[in-house]
């Protein structure tokens, strides 16, 4: 290797218990910022499209400050901001609150770019049968908006899978934050960035190919 | 105002003009780069293409906070010894100048093949259909998915804070944990809102101008 670094892989694999517990935080971090921000962005998303008075413009404007502002100082300020109005919160609570309202505000887009793309004739064939509103929309719109989506709600998915590494800030034990202290008592650099780098490259292909599997499932017949 | 409001809003301030510093110049690092590696992408060398793909994908799979902390800590045990804004600059430049590269091969592909083709029948050398037919249509497309990754750097440049660069986040998260120590008081609230409100103001203008030129190609 030169420069007097010796690789031993051997250090990764005495490790492996505390990393594939980093591996599991991560995991569950980013399920549930992604189901979560996937049921806001619905229900924000139908917020936006429906124009509902008073509140979509709330939510417009909500949606755009949290994507015009680092993910990384939003959660700086839920942990270390929010205590001083007496809202103090375990760091987990705080990495996947983080992550569902940040996924929320980008599928909220997602979801009303959808919805507003599912061309008027489907739904107005489905009221002129005689479907009540809430009805069409559940079975006709809704439906249609959710394949339209899936492309960009996967990207969303795959930038909340990053996103949960930021919660070393916080010293949540997630997937980088063992790493980094694996790094910082040992020095093993090369060995623990490729684990570390190998981790989130199959863990995002996973993820991809597990929305692919959803995209295909809900693929139109024929 | 209480007392504690101006130095600490001078050192945010100072905070904020490393963040600027920084933004800048990956920002313009990586444009430059990611243009080269998008085009390089639009020729037809394989091997050429195969590395930059790789390259592409790896970057931009990675977590950024990952590719700091490799630039920051692997880098140097292969000898090359860089500063926390250094590693910082150089994280954020291989992330966002594949995002580029990713980009411009799009743009370059969404402009039909036949003006490439014409082009050269008329006597143009690659280079030459590449840079003055195919390019300047390619980037009118490019301009919005430029300025929100841009919007993105900007926000990347608050992970630096990590390695320890007196930039925005760390200027703050500074002055809040003195002012613990001084007073017992962090005023952690008003502080990172603050931090929020100047990402805000920004950034703000870029994606607003990006949701604009948007609009305009579609219609």
């Amino acid at each position: 290797m030169g420069f007097g670094y010796q690789l031993d892989p051997g250090y990764v694999v005495a490790h492996a218990p505390e990393l594939l517990f980093g591996l599991v935080w991560t995991v569950v971090l980013t399920g549930i910022g992604v189901a979560g921000g996937i049921l806001f962005g619905i229900g924000g998303g139908i917020l936006r499209a429906y124009r509902v008075p008073i509140v979509s413009p709330l939510v417009a404007a909500i949606v755009e400050f949290i994507r015009t502002t680092p993910l990384f100082v939003q959660i700086y300020f839920l942990y270390f901001g929010l205590p001083e109005l007496g809202i103090q919160m375990p760091a987990f609570t705080v990495g996947a609150l983080a992550l569902v309202v940040w996924g929320g505000a980008y599928n909220t887009e997602n979801f009303r770019a959808a919805i507003e793309g599912v061309p008027g004739h489907f739904s107005e064939a489905a009221r002129s049968l005689g479907l009540r509103p809430a009805t069409v929309f559940r079975l006709v719109t809704l439906p249609i908006a959710a394949r339209f989506a899936m492309p960009s709600v996967t990207n969303t998915a795959i930038e909340t899978l990053k996103g949960s590494s930021l919660m070393l800030a916080i010293s949540f034990p997630e997937l980088t934050d063992t790493t980094m202290n694996l790094i910082s008592v040992s020095f093993r650099v090369f060995e623990l960035f490729f684990v570390l780098g190998a981790a989130y490259l199959l863990l995002s292909a996973g993820l991809s190919r597990l929305m692919r599997a959803a995209e295909h499932a809900l693929a139109w017949p024929g | 105002m209480p007392s504690w409001v101006p130095p600490v809003a001078l050192y945010m301030l100072k905070g904020l003009a490393v963040t600027c510093e920084l933004a800048l110049i990956s920002g313009v690092a990586a444009l430059t780069l990611g243009v080269v590696l998008g085009l390089l992408l639009a020729t037809d060398n394989k091997l050429l293409k195969r590395a930059i793909t790789l390259y592409v994908e790896l970057w931009r799979g990675l977590p950024l906070l990952v590719i700091l902390f490799f630039a920051f800590f692997a880098l140097p045990a292969a000898g090359i010894r860089l500063t926390g804004f250094q590693a910082a600059a150089v994280g954020l430049t291989l992330w966002a100048s594949a995002v580029t590269a990713e980009n411009v091969r799009g743009a370059i592909q969404a402009i039909p093949a036949g003006q490439m083709e014409v082009a050269r029948a008329l006597g143009f050398g690659w280079i030459g259909a590449m840079g003055l037919i195919v390019l300047p249509q390619a980037l009118r497309r490019l301009l919005p998915p430029t300025l929100n990754l841009l919007t993105s750097l900007i926000h990347g440049t608050s992970l630096a804070a990590q390695l320890g660069v007196l930039e925005l986040l760390e200027a703050s998260r500074r002055s809040s944990q003195r002012l613990v120590l001084d007073a017992g008081d962090s005023h952690g609230l008003a502080i990172f809102a603050a931090v929020l409100a100047a990402f805000y103001l920004v950034c703000a203008p870029l994606t607003a101008l990006s949701r604009r030129l948007e609009r305009r190609l579609q219609s």
